[in-house]
């Protein structure tokens, strides 16, 4: 049955690739490759499901399939959580692509978005299969690759080929250390098995260990976009095809994650408890300063990109908490840290997967992503509409939706820090909760402002205006993932014995699904806290019916009135009355002016022959980009300095190329005579 | 070592000395059509060669080889070359970026080269062949030596052909021939790889009006 789903997924994967090959255009051609991406992610969504289900790993012989070249494939609890995160997301992102691509027919490489789409998708799903550095590390770059030609897509664009070349960039710096790292773990040897690594990372010197655990954090950082190393996330993410982004987002930065849980817990074991507390530190940062640059972002992908950032830093702080925890041997507390980075990681793909789809319809319908120039779509597109709320009201971890659950337990988890035994490791985990708190908040607003801004009010620009709904195919892809968020939400008392699960027996983590049983409601450990989101909604569901009920029983408002919502008795309003982006965060870019560092331009145009008269005002305010300007500035000089100092070398005559081949040559003979 | 080893050793000796000769026969000659039956000289003994080593080491493969490297390099390669030739003109190589008397003494101190390089390898060998090892790398060096020095995009070309050779003849003179399967993949890339260059030198004659290719570093913005 599983190798059946497993040959189902690759060969739909496949079969997508080829057919866009063929033919990406047309109805059909779309079709064909949309639904291959889609039984291939449904496929591999099963297959997880099955295998955490079940509880045995699944090993793949592919000595026969694929012999000489060291592949070897395994799929295990973790592998089979993320592989459920990528057929989520890339189930739905399938099936929007079937509406979402018919715009780019003629304008761009159809074939080449259908080809690299589903390429991306079955490397992603091999990806958490990798049992070998070799298997891992070819398939990281292929996953690299295609995301990278999708970021390609719409190449004309400005800003697409410069976003391309930093993604790029990042990316394979990263791969560089994961190169480092892999070559370190397995004794020089990438076709050693994971099992083999894990005997022999314990033996290595912990110099060599903390070598190894920097190393993971940049290499897996750089591709979920930890700060500092997320300069390329919020460039690239916005400008690929939007059901692209999603999974950008949604689910190709969790490969960071995965690779960081694999490594470091599964691989290295754990470690000491500064581990931890780097990767908190990173995450706690990588959260306030993620939200914080979103809040002042207009570009709605652009602020969602931010949010990615800002999640992946929830993340890593649930991780960061549960190796702290892990490092005391306080391991159901690990347990519970590591419960909520991952379910966080699954809810945060779904509702930014969600998000992502619901601009692009925006995106679809009015053809800009500046929030400023929206307004008012709730009426025009009102399923988007409510799908995007979904989606705001989840990731700004509001109850009964499944930001909420995931936020809770890493609260949990950080409340549980008390029982560190040493205090000066102890008194971080309340640090970090303000900071988790003070982010959490911030993420609200800065949906309040996105959802607000962008569906509400009246349309700000001609385009708003005449905007339309989007076809069933796009709508869809949002309801499944609409839907994703409000189960998991309701349901943590399945989702977390299951992760408890499928972290049982890494890194020596006891089996929990029974430490957190299967009751309605979730019970922090020692009876810390409890809190059930099922029975939340079902109160929440009691009010929402309770009101209205007595509002008509005591025969509140018999009258209706049809006016102008916050009309304030004007006659006639227009949309230079409304709020706009710039004006909601404004107070936020004063209280933390500090680090924006914002500049401000004003110039106004008066009457000539009054003062008292203004013919127009410009305001311009800009924030300055910290991290381009102070980390990345003098390294891409230094970069610059370098590679004009190789320039010189670089004749352009063939016959000096090829002296100095031969040079070398017999530079490596003598050498190797004498040594 | 028994007579019958002792006459194989003077005789591949006496052959792999003969193929490097017609390598550094190349330097000293300026015409193009020379350049070309020198390297079709030296296929011919190599071909000889290899039936040389088939027969003294009871390899019937190798006889198989022979016949493929004769077609290939004495007939088809040569030709393919001389039209080449008359297509673009017979332009001779008249200044190559090392004088002819330089280059004979440059060719002179890399043979000696090979011979230290070689060293080790021939001490512990017991294969009758073993003398002809530095010539095979000696070869290998004098190619590339003219596809450096040498202006002329044909030139260049039947360098990378004696380079080949030198590969071909270091693989028959130390193992007695690697497996058919892999000695046809090299023929098949000798060919390609030729193809290839082909088709560049008639671009490169159809961009500068020569096939001088010191001029493609205008290319170079």
């Amino acid at each position: 049955m599983m190798l059946i789903l497993f040959l189902v997924m690759i060969s739909a994967y496949l079969l997508g690739a080829f057919a866009a090959l063929l033919s990406g255009r047309g109805a059909v051609g779309r079709g064909l490759v949309s639904a291959g991406a889609a039984v291939g992610s449904a496929a591999g969504l099963a297959l997880g499901v099955l295998v955490i289900a079940s509880g045995f790993p699944l090993t793949f012989t592919s000595a026969r399939l694929l012999p000489l070249t060291g592949v070897a494939l395994r799929l295990d609890g973790l592998g089979a959580f993320f592989l459920v995160v990528v057929g989520l997301v890339g189930c739905a992102a399938a099936i929007y692509a079937f509406g979402y691509s018919a715009q780019y027919a003629g304008r761009y490489s159809l074939r080449l978005l259908g080809v690299m789409f589903n390429l991306l998708l079955l490397a992603l799903s091999l990806q958490v299969m990798a049992d070998n550095a070799l298997t891992f590390l070819v398939l990281w770059e292929a996953m690299s690759l295609t995301a990278y030609w999708l970021v390609l897509t719409e190449h004309d664009q400005r800003g697409t080929v410069r976003a391309g070349v930093w993604y790029l960039a990042m990316t394979h710096a990263g791969f560089a250390a994961l190169i480092a790292m892999f070559l370190l773990l397995s004794g020089a040897e990438l076709t050693t098995s994971f099992a083999s690594m894990r005997a022999g990372a314990a033996l290595l010197s912990p110099g060599s260990r903390n070598v190894v655990f920097l190393l993971a954090l940049f290499g897996f950082g750089a591709k979920s976009g930890i700060i500092p190393l997320h300069v390329w996330l919020p460039m690239a993410h916005p400008v690929a095809p939007s059901h692209v982004s999603a999974l950008l987002s949604g689910v190709v930065i969790k490969m960071g994650i995965y690779g960081l849980v694999r490594v470091l817990l599964d691989l290295m074991g754990g470690g000491p408890a500064w581990w931890g507390g780097v990767v908190l530190g990173v995450g706690a940062v990588s959260a306030l300063l993620g939200v914080l640059y979103a809040l002042m972002e207009h570009d709605l992908k652009r602020l969602l990109a931010y949010h990615s950032v800002e999640n992946i830093g929830i993340i890593l702080i649930g991780i960061g908490a549960g190796l702290i925890f892990h490092s005391y041997g306080l391991m159901t507390l690990a347990a519970l840290g590591f419960i909520s980075g991952l379910y966080h990681t699954i809810n945060h793909a779904s509702f930014k997967g969600l998000l992502f789809l619901g601009a692009g319809s925006v995106l679809h319908a009015t053809g800009t992503r500046n929030m400023e120039e929206m307004g008012g779509l709730i009426k025009r597109m009102p399923w988007t509409a409510l799908f995007f709320l979904v989606g705001s009201v989840a990731i700004s971890a509001l109850p009964p939706l499944n930001g909420f659950v995931s936020e809770w337990l890493v609260f949990q988890s950080l409340l549980g820090g008390s029982n560190i035994p040493t205090p000066e490791v102890a008194v971080v985990m309340p640090i970090a909760v303000g900071i988790l708190a003070l982010t959490s908040g911030l993420a609200a607003a800065c949906f309040v402002k996105a959802f607000g801004i962008t569906f509400l009010a009246i349309p700000r620009s001609r385009e708003a205006e005449h905007a339309h709904e989007s076809p069933p195919s796009m709508l869809a892809g949002m309801a499944l993932l609409a839907i994703a968020c409000v189960a998991l939400g309701l349901a943590p008392f399945v989702v977390v014995p299951a992760l408890g699960r499928v972290l049982a027996g890494l890194g020596g983590l006891p089996d929990t699904h029974a430490v957190f049983s299967l009751n309605l409601s979730l019970v922090a450990p020692n009876n810390f806290a409890s809190m059930s989101p099922t029975l939340v909604a079902l109160g929440l569901l009691f009010l929402l019916g309770l009101v209205p009920l007595v509002m008509l029983i005591f025969r509140v408002n018999r009258r209706w009135r049809v006016s102008d919502s916050w009309g304030c008795g004007r006659a006639g309003q227009t949309s230079r009355m409304e709020y706009t982006a710039t004006a909601f965060a404004e107070p936020l870019r004063r209280v933390f002016a500090e680090l924006y560092r914002p500049t401000k331009e004003l110039s106004i145009d008066f009457h000539p022959d009054s003062k008292y008269f203004v013919q127009s005002i410009e305001y311009r305010s800009e924030i300055t980009p910290w991290f381009e300007k102070v980390l990345y500035g003098p390294l891409l000089w230094f970069i610059r300095f370098v590679a004009s100092l190789v320039r010189r070398l670089q004749s352009g005559s063939v016959h000096i190329y090829l002296f100095y081949i031969f040079v070398v040559l017999l530079i490596l003979l003598l050498i190797a005579r004498w040594s | 070592m028994n007579e019958h080893d002792a006459v194989f050793a003077q005789l591949a000796t006496l052959g792999a000395s003969l193929v490097l000769l017609f390598g550094i026969a190349l330097l000293w000659r300026r015409s193009l059509r020379a350049y070309t039956k020198a390297f079709q000289w030296q296929s011919l003994v190599l071909s000889g060669m290899f039936v040389l080593v088939g027969y003294f080491g009871h390899d019937p493969q190798l006889y198989l080889m022979a016949v493929f490297f004769f077609v290939l390099k004495v007939l088809v390669i040569p030709w393919y070359l001389a039209r080449l030739q008359r297509q673009v003109g017979g332009e001779r190589e008249s200044q190559p970026y090392v004088n002819i008397a330089t280059s004979l003494i440059t060719s002179g101190v890399l043979v000696l080269l090979a011979y230290i390089i070689t060293r080790p390898v021939v001490r512990v060998s017991a294969l009758p062949t073993r003398g002809g090892l530095p010539l095979a790398v000696g070869l290998i060096f004098v190619g590339l030596f003219v596809t450096i020095t040498r202006r002329k995009a044909l030139t260049q070309v039947v360098g990378f052909l004696v380079l080949e050779n030198g590969i071909a003849m270091l693989a028959v003179l130390g193992t007695y021939g690697i497996p058919l399967i892999i000695e046809l993949g090299v023929f098949l890339d000798v060919l390609m790889g030729f193809l290839v260059m082909q088709v560049f030198v008639y671009h490169i004659h159809g961009t500068f009006e020569s096939i001088d290719v010191d001029q493609l570093d205008q290319l170079k913005h």
